[in-house]
């Protein structure tokens, strides 16, 4: 009991290693299709900026040498997954020669923060409303949200984060347009810039908040509907339980289980959701970094970060399929 | 012991509103239950008997209401009570013990909390060793062991956790029990070891207890009262031995003679003057050649050989309790789960190693019968729809006109009038209507061989020996053979020309129903026979027999020699010698 058996932890772990492999072989695979060439693009840049270029053979040679896109596919195949074994993806080709590692960095913890903040509040305010649309005891004005659930669900994420800073940030003044943090605030561990990275998170956050809530409220619904027809639901009924305790330690209790397998699936998603909530927000996250790779045709860092979301996504899968066993003992029982 | 009714309801009518109108679910009930004593509900599915149950306990299903008559819980008002009020009566003064104990218990939950959390709600947080104390008293009493406090429900048998269920239903002594087909989920040695335990725990605490069932056995052997419903209206009450001896109303003589009895009269028409159609089939039509099963370490079926010819149609019973390795024996027979050892044989052809078209031809030929109507039909696809694909898959029908025709036929065979059931979604018709529809989809392929698994055990009583009379008839008339997998006896005594009673994966005893199930030798057999639930008083199955010990016999069984009785045409047992 409370062990997790080994059988299912190596199940688990191969399955985690050939996830983040075949999903990392099919990122790198995806760019080379696209027929353009990432030195001539470079080169282009250059000659935008010098006005011309001269030896652009030679140039753009030297480049694709750079950039490692002269050798053989499987050579490049080769040295991209043996380095994204240590998250080395070479050098940026837009933001040349910066390595992709260091600006994943930079924009990881930004993205991470405002992510894991949002998705947890979502989580929970979803989840607790997609019960109570069910439970017979709720307040009248909760059936309310079903329908608002839905159509805040079907707002995309941009639309409500324009409508959110007009309201919030140009009329009422209440939080700033744009950024992460204050440039009058040196970044470091102190109150004033934790203070000042909340302040500036509570928007982007709110318009991801808004638009995902009814995505878990809804799926909890469901879920609930089932649970309510249980026999063990009418049972516990019949002993005289409480009806708040009933709702919580034998409904939501069951229904909650695969919204945390969703959940799970949710964090890579979310990442590439957030890309026009950062853009709009000029938030120096993952979303704004593959936004402007993606224009850029920077293939390095596209791959990079495509890696990170695969690995996030991977990783958070295998962390709840580790706590699986401890939430429903039903796993523990068919894994052993 | 009557010295002042626990229940009295009086004038009770419930209804149901629905959009086609107003159905009257339970109409202008009277019935008194006095303290002490047993009372039976009995009727068909839809009689209103759960229905009465559940309004006793303010726990109607929407959009269920009771439109008239008072109810009187031990001089409780119940129908005036607040929510509240309600809440606290249930347990503590009238307990449920529920249907489907399968799923009764909290998956995610120990048992223990799940009988602290009733005890909590009604006398308030208490001292954690006082709880225990209480929930082990109530485990010990149902003839749990007290470890069982510890497990997950998906780690107890069916019997374990219907006696859960009874456990939290008194553990706070109750006025009365309402006990909801506590049984109907569980193989006969275990139903009447659960039964004896609610009788006489209820004996102990002295409450009033409903029984709800539709099995007359069950109830001779379990109630001291009889309540007949039907459609909601109380036809007879009285006595079980007035009302088994001398049934007044004609549904009630109904219900007591559609019990198919060991030696009792048979339910079925055979046709003795037309003979079976024979078949001619050079290779036998099916043969398990020293067939093993195993899970793991367990061996769910020990080697076993036998052969079926199809020359002669004949109907094979393999009877046993739930983990006998019967329903293993039939997804084998089907392919479904390949043995461990040993190969099974369909005409000559391993069905393990067929080629694509021969494994068509052979699906053809082996049509299966499952337990649960319910879950045997897509929900999204009419009826027709169900009937048709099959026929049209495997290249039987000439055209739309003939598919039609061999679906109208095939459901006049089994006894349904085709223009009310093919243009209906499954959701629609009854347990028994299904269960009929998917012996006339096994029927309209013609097939050679029908594995019927617990066919009737889930259809009302009443509706069960016709349903096997169909399945009967396909023998009889349409000469296919039969494998009929069941717990049953009484239904395997009537349909079958030879029995195999399986016990632990091993056949303890084989031969014709009449010597097998009729003189029963093996102490399995006799077992499974003395655990039938008689509707006959003066076949006592519980307190008369003090000396009935299941775990006894087990241990004698386990020791005893396989018996085998006489042989039957068409079928041969390979004989083992010993138990292994």
């Amino acid at each position: 009991m409370g062990r997790i058996p080994r059988d299912y932890l190596i199940n688990r772990l191969v399955t985690l290693v050939l996830t983040i492999l075949i999903a990392a072989t099919i990122i790198w695979i995806i760019p080379r299709l696209s027929p353009v060439d990432p030195a001539e693009i470079a080169l282009g840049r250059m000659a935008a900026g010098a006005g011309s270029v001269a030896n652009s053979e030679e140039i753009l040679a030297q480049l694709r040498a750079n950039m490692g896109i002269d050798q053989p596919l499987i050579v490049q195949y080769l040295k991209y997954i043996s380095g994204a074994l240590v998250f080395d993806f070479g050098l940026s080709t837009a933001a040349f020669p910066t390595p992709v590692s260091t600006l994943i960095m930079n924009a990881l913890p930004w993205t991470l923060g405002l992510m894991i903040l949002s998705l947890i509040i979502t989580f929970v305010i979803g989840n607790l409303l997609g019960a109570l649309m069910v439970w017979d005891r709720s307040p009248k004005l909760v059936k309310v949200a079903i329908p608002a659930a839905m159509v805040f669900t079907s707002i995309p994420p941009i639309l409500s984060g324009l409508l959110l800073m007009w309201i919030f940030a140009a009329k009422l003044q209440w939080f700033p347009l744009t950024g992460a943090y204050s440039i009058f605030v040196e970044p470091g561990w102190t109150w004033t810039f934790v203070q000042s990275v909340l302040y500036h998170g509570f928007l982007p956050a709110l318009s991801i908040v808004v638009v995902t809530f009814g995505f878990w409220a809804l799926g909890m619904r469901g879920l609930m509907i089932t649970v309510q027809g249980e026999d063990y639901v009418k049972l516990a009924e019949a002993k005289g339980l409480k009806p708040r305790y009933i709702l919580y330690r034998y409904m939501i209790r069951n229904a909650i289980l695969p919204q945390i397998t969703a959940f799970a699936l949710k964090i890579g998603l979310l990442i590439a959701g957030q890309v026009l909530v950062e853009r709009i927000f000029a938030y120096n996250g993952m979303g704004k970094l593959l936004y402007d790779a993606i224009l850029n045709q920077d293939f390095p860092v596209i791959q990079g970060v495509s890696y990170v979301i695969i690995l996030i996504t991977a990783l958070s899968v295998f962390l709840v399929d580790l706590l699986y066993p401890f939430i429903d003992p039903r796993i523990r029982h068919e894994a052993n | 012991m009557t010295d002042k009714p626990v229940l009295t309801l009086r004038d009770l009518s419930i209804e149901f509103p629905t959009p086609t109108g107003v159905v009257q679910a339970v109409k202008n009930l009277d019935l008194t239950i006095q303290k002490g004593r047993r009372v039976g509900f009995i009727g068909e599915s839809g009689s209103g008997k759960t229905t009465t149950a559940l309004a006793v306990m303010q726990m109607l299903a929407e959009p269920g209401r009771i439109a008239g008559g008072t109810i009187d819980l031990a001089g409780i008002d119940v129908l005036s009570l607040t929510e509240e009020e309600m809440r606290q009566t249930r347990l503590s003064r009238i307990a449920y013990i529920p249907q489907g104990a399968m799923n009764s218990l909290n998956p995610v939950m120990r048992i223990e909390p799940q009988m602290w959390d009733g005890i909590i709600a009604h006398e308030g947080n208490m001292d954690r060793a006082e709880l225990k104390r209480r929930s082990d008293e109530a485990l010990i009493s149902v003839g749990l062991p007290v470890h069982t406090a510890d497990l997950y429900p998906h780690e107890l048998s069916g019997g374990m956790k219907q006696r859960v269920c009874i456990a939290m239903g008194i553990i706070l002594n109750p006025d009365l029990i309402i006990a909801d087909e506590p049984t109907s989920a569980l193989d006969v040695v275990t139903q009447r070891q659960v039964m004896q335990t609610l009788k006489d725990i209820q004996k102990k605490i002295g409450s009033g207890l409903i029984l709800i069932g539709h099995d007359m056995g069950l109830m001779a052997q379990s109630v001291d009262e009889l309540a007949v419903l039907k459609d909601g209206e109380l036809v007879e009450h009285g006595t079980v031995q007035q009302i088994l001896e001398a049934p007044k109303h004609p549904y009630t003589k109904d219900l007591i003679s559609s019990v198919p009895l060991v030696g009792g009269d048979s339910f079925l028409n055979p046709d003795r003057a037309a003979a079976a159609p024979a078949r001619d089939s050079k290779e036998p039509l099916l043969r398990f050649e020293n067939v093993r099963k195993n899970y793991g370490a367990v061996t769910a079926l020990h080697p076993m050989s036998f052969t079926l010819q199809g020359d002669t149609p004949q109907i094979i019973s393999i009877v046993g309790q739930s983990g006998s390795g019967k329903s293993t024996m039939g997804s084998i027979m089907l392919g479904f789960n390949p043995p461990s050892e040993g190969r099974v044989l369909f005409e000559g052809q391993d069905i393990q190693a067929m080629s694509q078209g021969q494994s068509l031809e052979f699906r053809k030929n082996v049509q299966a019968v499952f337990q649960d109507p319910y879950a045997c039909f897509n929900p999204f696809y009419r009826v027709n729809h169900a009937l048709k694909f099959p026929f049209k898959k495997f290249g039987l029908a000439e055209s739309e006109a003939h598919t039609q025709r061999a679906m109208e036929d095939a459901c006049a065979a089994v006894g349904l009038d085709p223009d009310l059931v093919l243009q209906r979604y499954p959701h629609q018709l009854s347990g028994g209507q299904r269960q009929r529809l998917i012996v006339a989809r096994a029927l309209m392929l013609s097939p050679k061989l029908l594995i019927a698994d617990e066919p009737v055990s889930m259809v009302d009583a009443s509706l069960r020996a016709s349903i096997l009379a169909n399945i009967y008839d396909l023998k009889d008339k349409y000469g296919i053979s039969i494998l009929y997998i069941t717990h049953d006896l009484a239904t395997a005594y009537h349909v079958s020309d030879y029995v195999m009673v399986l016990f632990k994966g091993h056949v303890v005893e084989a031969g014709p129903p009449k010597e097998v199930i009729g003189a029963p030798q093996h102490p399995y057999t006799q077992l499974l026979i003395d655990s039938i639930p008689w509707p006959d008083l003066h076949r006592s199955w519980g307190d008369g027999r003090q000396d009935w010990d299941p775990a006894k016999k087990e241990a004698e069984a386990a020791k005893a020699g396989a018996v085998y009785r006489g042989d039957v045409q068409g079928f041969d047992l390979a004989k083992a010698a010993t138990l292994g």
